[in-house]
């Protein structure tokens, strides 16, 4: 690996690589900005959407919304700007301060929505999961490019899990079931790239069953109701299952093509919950129909596809390793939110990249699309 | 340089294992599509019927029921409005308050009120509570007036049914309840609906009930009124004419006043019913708000069943008013003639039993003509005993005796007409030849309701014409009876003029006015012994039956008069139809014959 034997001062962390200088935007042009254009697209199908469901709520979440858009453009400018093999080298330091954040923000978080993790930043709320998020993928990305070897040994997994399981740890305290939960897709589609023995795969897989065991033992009663409810809606209609309930109430009645925009009864009359976050997909089934649905299940379609492009295409490990943990995380964001507002997953607190109302969550999303195209950028220069 | 191979192979393998990925990310987004398909394009109409359920809320608006007037116009079943106080606790600030004001107002107790929100927030939770029904226009004055202050109260207006005449319609119109759960299991009825039950009110019921009209109110997810979608208006019920006169109808009633009977007017030459009442009654608007449990225990509890239409239900022996039958059918089946004779001692004997005349000392030697006038036993004993119990029962069926009369209200009763076959298929024992003698006179097993006798009145009156009685106009061809002499009418309604003019009936007789007529009395247990009605217990004492029509050359109205516990037809019965006669004399001073010369 030539990154580990290039020199990385601080100073050069925001350099460009030497060919992209030379031969300027020639280089430029063959990023795969229509990973870019679809995250825009999303963002203001987002918009709209966010727009729509908060006009019966006492606040209006575009302009918050907008601002966090902007906010995370200009993330995306930065992470895409940063060559990713030099914040690799600081890869320890920077995840030894999310960890910190992660631990401060059980004693001095706000709860909210039952989980103490966020930090108030002015009317502005940060949760710091989503930055540890972008420090554990980059760990563990480069704690697995450097490995040598066909495949990965036990010692190897270990670590790795090791290196993914302390902030899911400290997530777990807040509680906040979903966002630990985030964290997994990461470390599976990793470890999947770099190279495991199907043994261990076996092994794995009898050890997630072992751990969902113990941790049914371990998750908080409201996260056990949940999956109780998610495997029986009726089970509690009023209750736990009411959300899911009405969520897929307003999907169903959006039929073939919606009730028209600002006009999802479900939705304008407040049954759904939780309608400009978690589930802001089902305002847009209710308001757009399956037509609406198809659209912007084929935008996430194209981007994922975008990224796994990026990730394939990609000349080192490193980045290879980064886009693909990017790569899963969306994906797997988007499958469970969109399964879970249709009932097919059970309700988490998973929100929906660029379309949920959330900063974080945006700076996160646009921080990542700008080091997965950061290392499209660079793939002729890093290998 | 094998390092760099091996690197690009490993790089590869790594890139094809990135593809595996997402080409199996992209089938579970592909899957994820699927079901939005299934829900949103195979089951979409279902869950947007669940949208709907969800935010709107509809309300009856009730149709007002169809008005019932009698033959003139006049108003019998109404509707008026009434104003009843709805309270919405949610919308309250203080519900201690609210409740203490509209105490107040109602001069009531506040606890009181509070037990009527809890009782029906039980049953109803959702709607608002019923908490005062029939406001004075001045309580709804002191409402509306504070609506402002307080918007947790409403009133609300119904249309309450109200019958003016009371007990004196009762059982032609019958009365409004409100919808029980069998009902409610045929789906055309919702909670809270007046359906009609017994009378006009129940056989008409689909005609008057008109068309609920429905508002529909979008609501949020906390049942607050968001939108209202253009109502759909009622449709009201049809109005319905009755062939009743109330003038008769009031007057009948009134001449049964602390009596037990029936009363049933009809028009011969139609059926048309003119007056039809049965004592004692009761009020209907008793029923038309929720029936009070002690209202309810009175009228069910009264020995005398105010319920009880006895016009229909009530089924006694005809007594001599079976007589004029008789007489058509001994005529028709030749066993007698105008003037054959019996000779009557005051008592005969027939299958080896003394017959006792209800004239002890006995009328003589008695021709068809005198027999009817005088009500002769003796004579009727005779001709039963001629005609044998097969063809009694067979001329009375022909002028409608045990069978329903096909009246438009429901309820009635079929009577009796016994014979051998009957006596062996339910009593199980052979008819003995001395029943014959007893029915010959209306005693015995034979039964019929007033409405009957007026049935076959009427056919008498109009020569052969059996009438379906009817409350509202209608075509129905009448049957003409078949087998009798067409003579005989003529001789039965002569002697039944006898009876009026000079006969048991005089009590009937009105001046300047033709009346054929009939005294009868149904016995309520034997009596061996010649008793004045005055000596026997209430309870012992036969019933008084007057059948009659009028005037007699041209039949336009047939009474028939029933007096439970009476004693004699004469003497119980008659004064009632001679009343009834006055009024029509009243209404239709036509029908007055010219003034004997």
């Amino acid at each position: 690996m030539r990154s580990s034997s290039r020199s990385g001062p601080i100073s050069g962390l925001l350099r460009l690589p030497e060919e992209a200088a030379t031969a300027g935007f020639g280089r430029l042009a063959n990023v795969r900005w229509s990973l870019l254009l679809v995250a825009l697209m999303l963002s203001v199908v987002g918009a709209a959407t966010v727009h729509s469901a908060s006009a019966a709520m006492p606040v209006e979440y575009l302009p918050r919304q907008l601002a966090w858009l902007g906010a995370g453009l200009l993330v995306f400018l930065v992470t895409f700007s940063v060559d990713y093999q030099r914040l690799a080298l600081l890869a320890l330091p920077f995840y030894g301060v999310a960890m910190a954040l992660l631990v401060l923000v059980l004693f001095f978080g706000q709860v909210r929505g039952g989980s103490r993790s966020w930090f108030a930043v002015g009317p502005f709320g940060i949760q710091p999961s989503e930055v540890a998020k972008i420090a554990t993928a980059v760990l563990l990305a480069q704690y697995l490019a450097g490995l040598e070897g066909e495949y990965l040994r036990l010692r190897e997994i270990v670590t790795a899990t090791g290196i993914v399981l302390l902030p899911v740890a400290l997530l777990y305290f807040e509680p906040d079931l979903g966002g630990a939960l985030m964290y997994l897709p990461l470390l599976a589609a990793m470890l999947l790239v770099a190279g495991i023995k199907k043994r261990y795969l076996v092994v794995a897989a009898g050890t997630a069953l072992v751990v969902a065991a113990l941790g049914w033992g371990l998750i908080h009663d409201y996260q056990r109701e949940r999956v109780l409810t998610f495997l029986n809606p009726e089970r509690d209609p009023l209750g736990a299952g009411y959300q899911v309930r009405q969520s897929k109430i307003a999907v169903g009645s959006g039929e073939l093509v919606g009730r028209g925009y600002m006009r999802g009864t479900q939705s304008q009359l407040r049954f759904l919950p939780a309608r400009h976050t978690d589930f802001i997909f089902a305002v847009l089934a209710e308001e757009w129909g399956f037509l609406g649905v198809a659209f912007v299940l084929f935008l996430y379609g194209s981007f994922l596809f975008g990224c796994a492009e990026v990730a394939a295409r990609a000349r080192d490990k490193l980045g290879m390793l980064l886009a693909v943990g990017f790569f899963a995380t969306f994906a797997f964001h988007i499958l469970w939110n969109t399964g879970m507002v249709v009932g097919l997953a059970p309700n988490s607190g998973i929100p929906l990249p660029f379309l949920s109302y959330g900063g974080s969550f945006m700076l996160f999303a646009f921080a990542a699309t700008g080091l997965v195209l950061g290392v499209d950028f660079r793939r002729y220069v890093n290998r | 340089m094998t390092t760099v191979v091996r690197t690009r192979e490993r790089r590869e393998t790594m890139a094809t294992r990135v593809r595996v990925l997402s080409i199996v990310v992209g089938a579970a987004l592909a899957g994820v599509a699927a079901d939005y398909w299934l829900v949103q394009g195979l089951h979409g109409p279902e869950y947007r019927e669940l949208a709907d359920n969800n935010r709107l809320r509809r309300f009856p608006i009730r149709a007002p029921r169809g008005v019932v007037y009698d033959r003139d116009g006049r108003a019998l079943a109404e509707n008026v409005p009434s104003y009843n106080l709805l309270l919405e606790p949610d919308a309250s600030n203080d519900l201690q308050k609210s409740l203490a004001f509209a105490a107040a107002i109602l001069e009531t107790d506040p606890g009181q009120l509070h037990r009527l929100l809890v009782a029906h927030r039980r049953e109803r939770p959702v709607e608002p509570a019923l908490v005062a029904e029939n406001l004075t226009l001045a309580q709804v004055a002191r409402f509306e007036l504070a609506a402002l202050e307080h918007p947790e109260f409403e009133v609300d207006v119904q249309q309450l049914r109200l019958y003016r005449h009371r007990e004196q319609t009762a059982h032609v119109l019958g009365y409004l309840a409100e919808a029980g759960p069998q009902d409610l299991a045929t789906g055309r009825y919702q909670r809270g609906d007046m359906i009609g039950r017994r009378g006009i009110e129940s056989q008409f019921e689909a005609a008057l009930r008109g068309e609920d009209g429905e508002r529909v109110v979008v609501v949020d997810s906390r049942g607050r009124a968001v939108d209202e979608f253009p109502a759909k208006q009622p449709r009201q019920g049809s109005g319905l004419k009755l062939a009743i006169d109330l003038d008769l109808q009031q007057t009948a009633q009134r001449l049964l006043q602390d009596k037990v009977g029936a009363v049933v007017a009809l028009d011969p030459r139609n059926g048309a019913i003119l007056a039809m009442t049965s004592s004692p009654s009761y009020d209907p608007n008793l029923f038309a708000r929720r029936l009070r449990p002690d209202d309810w225990m009175r009228l069910i509890t009264d020995p005398n069943h105010p319920l009880q239409n006895r016009a229909l239900q009530n089924t006694q022996p005809p007594g001599s008013t079976f007589k004029p039958l008789m007489a058509l059918a001994g005529l028709s089946a030749h066993v007698i003639d105008t003037n054959t004779t019996f000779y009557c001692s005051g008592a005969a004997t027939f299958y080896g039993r003394a017959r006792r005349c209800w004239r002890r000392q006995g009328h003589g030697a008695v021709n068809l003509r005198a027999a009817i006038k005088n009500s002769c036993d003796v004579y009727f004993y005779n001709v039963g005993q001629r005609l044998g119990i097969t063809r009694i029962a067979r001329y009375a069926r022909l002028l409608g005796l045990g069978q329903l009369s096909g009246i438009d209200i429901p309820g009635e009763k079929a009577g009796l007409v016994p014979d051998e076959a009957w006596s062996r298929r339910v009593r199980k024992i052979p008819w003995y030849p001395g029943e014959t003698i007893s029915v010959a006179i209306g005693q015995g097993p034979i039964l019929t309701t007033p409405l009957q006798l007026a049935v076959m009145m009427a056919a008498i009156a109009n020569g052969g014409q059996l009438e379906t009685p009817h409350m509202v106009e209608r075509i129905a061809p009448a049957r003409t009876v078949e087998g009798i002499d067409p003579a005989a009418w003529q001789v039965v309604r002569e002697g039944l003029r006898a009876v009026v003019d000079s006969g048991t009936g005089h009590a009937a007789y009105v001046p300047g006015l033709s009346i054929a007529g009939k005294t009868g009395t149904a016995q309520v247990i034997a009596q061996h012994t010649w008793t004045r009605a005055e000596d026997i217990a209430y309870a012992q004492r036969d019933h008084a039956w007057f059948v009659s029509f009028a005037p007699v050359e041209n039949p336009q109205l047939v009474v028939i008069v029933f007096i439970e516990h009476g004693g004699h037809g004469s003497s119980a019965a008659a004064p009632v139809a001679k009343g009834i006669y006055e009024e029509l004399l009243k209404k239709r001073p036509d029908l007055r014959a010219a003034p004997p010369a």
